[in-house]
């Protein structure tokens, strides 16, 4: 039995045409080459949530589309269900449901239903089925009191059930879920995952490639992910396998009262901030071994300081990005 | 069957659109309305000698421009719908949620210029009826010759308007095809004038226009009810451009297609 998704060694190159842009005074024409991949291989194990965790940029979307069947890869080789993506294309788009965040890929003048309707038909379903398999899916999104009304009414995170919806309406055992949480406020969002984790993976069993740029997101939904950067693969882990994130140092703000000055070894790497009132603000890196920060709270108390908050800061995504990127190069 | 379901889906769904709609809908036919009143007027006005219309004896030139005019209206959806659908739903972004399904993309294409030519059809009638409270007599002795010469002038046209979808699936914008052929055709095709009345044998261009056989063969049998033997001459030359223009339009989109695939531009405008 092939794995839902297989991917070796892909690159894709967009080639742009020349433009007579260039040969205006003071414009410089686009870069006629881009990388969006660069020998990224993969591979998505049955009936898991599989997240593929990137910036803007980094060659997500370009993958899920080379897996769709929407973009030829320049190089190497996806699979889905063992269908290439190059020669399966009918075969792969009956395996597939695809999510995205796009709201204008629907008709806004026509209700939910007309909408899915017409999609459903694309599938090759048609009468009982069709009406029953939207009653179903809508129920299970909890847009049986919005279905019939214009698209163009619905709110954001409608518009996004709806999509899901229409992913789903085929039955696929693979789902392409592009940023699918993107334009939804947290209750929503959190709404949406709860859906993905516990319907969709838990009790349906389906595969579901998780595009996103939400480290949160791919932590609560994901069993492994593939860092994206630069259309290359940075590590492929569970999120506390990921290099630096296991090894990494964590960064801290502490705001200390009645404490007048630390000792020199204490000092480096740490940055001292007077504040009103006497408070000392201190930030830094500490060690995962708790040594020195241990150290800092102990001097504290020695010198019969107080510490009146003390906080953890999450590294952005792009933080950890480049701490990948130092480790792996 | 399936093709059938799935070309009526489409039809379902631009009804539907077309319904939201309703001003614009009322609006069409007040202007077919006017269009007629003016080509009466015009045609009362000029009133050309009979001979200058052969193979029509006794039909008067007002008939020979609607019926023109009524027709050419199919040139024009195919040149235009099949892009301009293409266009729209790239714009909207149903392209690529329609290009993620099983379906074929040429099936995709067709299917979604077919209200198009429904909206055409209903428009000539629309000419047609308008036309007979101005005088317009037609002959419904033809039919079967009739509607064999409007489905070969469907698909002839057809051909080149899948050929303009795919420039503009490849370009984005600028299809050199569209300005070309509806000018020329209106020009050297015979739809307001007869190619026998243009100076220095520019008439002779016509021979090289579906639009020139498809409305010499719809004027015959509509106007004049001459039979389906007596057609063979239009009838044959319409197959030969949909044996030609057909083929070229669908490998030309193949090709497009291809093309946008690798350059990932496939749903982009």
């Amino acid at each position: 039995m092939p794995p839902p998704v297989e991917i070796h060694h892909l690159s894709k190159v967009y080639r742009r045409r020349r433009s007579l842009k260039r040969l205006l005074p003071g414009t410089q024409g686009n870069p006629l080459e881009t990388w969006a991949l660069r020998d990224v291989s993969l591979e998505v194990p049955k009936g898991s949530i599989f997240g593929l965790l990137g910036p803007n940029g980094a060659g997500k979307t370009t993958l899920l589309k080379i897996l769709s069947c929407l973009v030829l890869p320049s190089g190497g080789r996806a699979s889905v269900g063992g269908h290439d993506t190059v020669l399966g294309d009918t075969a792969i788009k009956r395996m597939l449901g695809y999510v995205s965040s796009d709201e204008r890929s629907f008709y806004w003048r026509l209700t939910g239903r007309e909408n899915l309707q017409f999609f459903g038909s694309l599938y090759q379903m048609h009468g009982k089925v069709l009406t029953d398999r939207i009653a179903f899916v809508v129920n299970r999104l909890e847009l049986s009191e919005q279905v019939d009304k214009p698209f163009g009414e619905y709110s954001s995170g409608m518009k996004q059930r709806l999509s899901m919806a229409r992913g789903l309406l085929h039955d696929p055992p693979i789902l392409l879920l592009d940023e699918p949480t993107r334009s939804l406020d947290p209750i929503s969002a959190k709404h949406l995952r709860r859906f993905i984790a516990e319907q969709l993976n838990g009790r349906e069993g389906k595969t579901l490639l998780l595009a996103t740029h939400n480290l949160q997101e791919a932590e609560q939904l994901c069993q492994k992910v593939a860092v994206l950067s630069g259309g290359r693969v940075l590590g492929i882990g569970s999120v506390e396998e990921l290099p630096v994130w296991g090894r990494g140092k964590e960064r801290y703000v502490l705001v200390l009262s009645g404490v007048s000055a630390l000792p020199e070894e204490m000092r480096d790497g740490l940055t001292f901030t007077p504040l009103r009132s006497g408070l000392l603000r201190v930030a830094g890196e500490f060690g995962r071994d708790g040594e020195r920060l241990s150290s800092l709270l102990a001097e504290v108390i020695r010198q019969r300081g107080r510490i009146v908050s003390c906080s953890k800061v999450e590294p952005t995504l792009q933080e950890i990005f480049d701490r990948i990127e130092e480790g792996t190069s | 069957m399936r093709l059938l379901r799935q070309m009526l889906a489409f039809l379902r769904k631009d009804l539907l659109e077309e319904m939201s709609y309703r001003t614009a809908f009322l609006m069409q036919l007040g202007g077919i309305f006017l269009t007629v009143s003016l080509w009466y007027l015009i045609a009362r006005f000029l009133r050309p000698p009979a001979e200058a219309l052969p193979g029509l004896p006794g039909v008067p030139y007002f008939a020979y421009l609607l019926v023109g005019v009524a027709f050419y209206h199919y040139l024009g959806s195919a040149l235009s719908s099949f892009a301009t659908k293409l266009r729209g739903e790239q714009l909207t972004g149903t392209l690529e949620a329609m290009l993620m399904t099983p379906t074929p993309i040429p099936v995709i294409i067709l299917s979604s210029a077919l209200w198009d030519f429904v909206m055409t059809s209903l428009r000539v009638v629309v000419y047609l009826g308008l036309g007979t409270f101005f005088g317009l007599q037609l002959r419904f002795d033809s039919l079967v010759a009739f509607f064999i010469i409007l489905v070969l002038t469907i698909l002839a046209f057809s051909g080149i308007g899948v050929l303009s979808a795919a420039f503009i699936l490849y370009l984005k914008r600028g299809d050199p095809i569209n300005f070309l052929i509806s000018s020329a055709s209106a020009l050297f095709g015979g739809v307001f004038i007869p190619n026998q009345a243009l100076p220095h044998g520019l008439g002779e261009l016509g021979r090289f226009l579906p639009i020139t056989y498809a409305l010499s063969g719809i004027r015959k049998s509509l106007l004049a009810g001459t039979r389906l033997h007596a057609l063979l001459p239009e009838i044959s030359a319409l197959l030969v451009f949909v044996a030609l223009l057909l083929p070229l339009g669908i490998i030309g989109f193949s090709l497009a297609v291809r093309k946008a695939r690798e350059e990932g531009t496939l749903a982009q405008y």
